[in-house]
């Protein structure tokens, strides 16, 4: 069963497109990252789902059905920013949520235990700081343990040791075996816990599939010398390698996945006359391939 | 939609500007009633003759309509009521939260109208309560004739309150939403009344959308000096349900197509 099914879905607002055309699947147990800059479309997208926003043309399907209230409310959704009752305190606002879900009355201490916001739960929602608003939404979400979660730039407004927090029980919901959607623009933070991603860039999805596949098509090989303009000329010549580039400090050059030994480059240069005083062999990183992705689409 | 309407109660149990106003506003009910209640009697003390010019407006079976009459014009407060309910959902989004947490757009909407008749409701009961002590305390016995007043206050109730609560969802913001409808309800309706009464039909005024529940409660004794035209109660209480009808109309569609 796929829990997302997302086909040709386009948004209009006025002249301006925000989403062209997006079609992909989210597979059960995965942690989808939505990845794009900001105004990609990554906030469009999930209100559409969420019935907040309606699409201009195009379909979707929540758990292969025709979406419709009873499939958000087995969803924990936490959009764009903490939406709570200001005048009330975090727990009657989480009563509210509870009171809409149907379910997760007698959870409420428990998620709120979860986000450490058990010693302010009487306080007003209009007295708690940025964070811990962002807390108390992503408490609403988990209440009732709903087997899907969807988070919209989730560790907005968190400091260090909250997003840590965040990216702990985000891994941790997974391993429980829950479906997690998550939107970002913090590509480190997508990098850190998603299994999937789709990257999102000016309301076009340029690519989809599981991080491995997305990421690991290419190897880099950093390599330093004394001389970097002789290694440079010296490995223009480098049999299989696919290109090369200079950085500040190091020589790169890209290779296919599996393609680099790093024990033959460095024999190789060595007996041309190079010693290296670096070598390194780097998965290539979620944001070289985004800015590679996102500048050759400019 | 009991379940919707306990999460509704959820939002506004503890909402102190709620009851606070909601409470000044019921009382106001009574209050402008008992002014205009001392007001007759001291002229009638004063003035003896005036009681055999005017009949007792507090005495049965005139007080269901004078107090229905008086409470007429306390009708924007439960509609600022609404409007800030509403306009509130918008400024937090907790309207978007709400349907993210599971209610259809339908539901918030329903729920919404349901709030909208337990206010005409609770309004409706205070009026019959204040007129049936009014009227208790004047010189004639308990009489139900004229008791269809309670009915009218009810409709105008539900006119005014749902209009309110239209004007809400289309503006969303609060202030718009106010100015719109005090400036509409107060001053514009009755310039539009007068000149389409003046210039194209003496009767076709009376189809405004707050007209025609005010022209059910008119000023005690004063119906066919002011409103001598008016169609027959029947066709006004049609006329008002009809705008109920399109009111509902417009909040679904609205709500039901837009991006919230």
């Amino acid at each position: 069963m796929s829990i997302l099914k997302v086909e040709n879905l386009h948004k209009n607002y006025g002249n301006i497109q925000a989403l062209k055309g997006v079609t992909f699947t989210v597979p059960q147990g995965s942690v989808f990252g939505i990845l794009g800059p900001n105004g990609s479309g990554k906030t469009t997208l999930l209100g559409i789902i969420m019935d907040i926003l309606k699409a201009t043309s195009g379909t979707f399907q929540l758990f292969d059905e025709t979406p419709g209230p009873q499939h958000r409310r087995q969803i924990g959704t936490l959009l764009e920013t903490p939406n709570f009752y200001h005048y009330l305190s975090g727990e009657k606002n989480l009563r509210i949520a509870a009171s809409i879900k149907g379910k997760g009355e007698n959870d409420i201490a428990r998620v709120l235990e979860l986000v450490d916001l058990t010693k302010r739960k009487g306080s007003k929602f209009s007295s708690y700081s940025l964070g811990m608003k962002q807390r108390l939404a992503v408490a609403s979400t988990l209440l009732g343990n709903p087997q899907v979660l969807i988070f919209d730039e989730p560790t907005n407004g968190l400091d260090p040791v909250g997003i840590a927090d965040t990216r702990e029980l985000i891994k941790k919901l997974n391993r429980e075996g829950k479906t997690i959607i998550m939107a970002s623009h913090l590509l480190d933070e997508v990098e850190k816990v998603c299994t999937h991603a789709a990257i999102l860039q000016r309301g076009v999805l340029l690519t989809h599939g599981h991080v491995d596949e997305i990421l690991i098509n290419e190897d880099i090989v950093e390599l330093g010398a004394e001389n970097k303009e002789q290694l440079m000329a010296l490995l223009k010549n480098y049999p299989q390698s696919l290109s090369l580039k200079s950085t500040d400090q190091y020589v790169e050059v890209v290779f296919r996945s599996g393609e680099a030994t790093l024990g033959k480059i460095n024999e190789y240069c060595f007996s041309n006359g190079v010693v290296l005083n670096h070598l390194r062999l780097r998965r290539k990183s979620l944001e070289t391939k985004f800015f590679e992705l996102t500048s050759t689409n400019n | 939609m009991i379940n919707n309407l306990k999460t509704e109660w959820l939002k506004i149990k503890n909402y102190k500007a709620f009851w606070i106003f909601l409470s000044l506003y019921l009382i106001s009910i009574i209050a402008i009633n008992y002014i205009a209640f001392e007001i007759y009697h001291q002229t009638v003390k004063q003035e003896p003759m005036a009681a055999s010019m005017i009949s007792d407006p507090y005495a049965f079976p005139n007080v269901w309509q004078t107090v229905g009459y008086m409470g007429s014009w306390l009708l924007y407060f439960p509609g600022i009521i609404i409007i800030l309910l509403t306009s509130n959902e918008f400024t937090f989004k907790t309207h978007r939260q709400n349907i993210i947490d599971g209610w259809s757009r339908k539901d918030f909407v329903h729920t919404k109208l349901l709030l909208v008749f337990i206010l005409s409701v609770i309004v409706t009961i205070i009026s019959a309560v204040t007129a049936v002590i009014f009227g208790l305390a004047s010189s004639e016995p308990f009489s139900s004739d004229g008791i269809v007043n309670v009915f009218y206050v009810f409709l105008q109730s539900l006119s005014y309150i749902s209009l309110a609560l239209l004007l809400a969802v289309l503006f969303r913001r609060s202030g718009v939403a106010l100015i719109v409808f005090f400036l509409y309800g107060l001053i514009f309706e009755s310039i539009i009344y007068g000149l389409i009464n003046r210039y194209i039909n003496d009767q076709a005024g009376y189809f405004l959308p707050l007209q025609g529940t005010d022209v059910l409660l008119p000023m005690p004794f004063g119906n066919k000096i002011f409103y001598n035209h008016a169609p027959e109660p029947v066709v006004l209480i049609i006329s008002s349900l009809v705008y109920l009808g399109l009111y509902y109309f417009f909040l679904m569609r609205k709500f039901e197509n837009d991006d919230l």
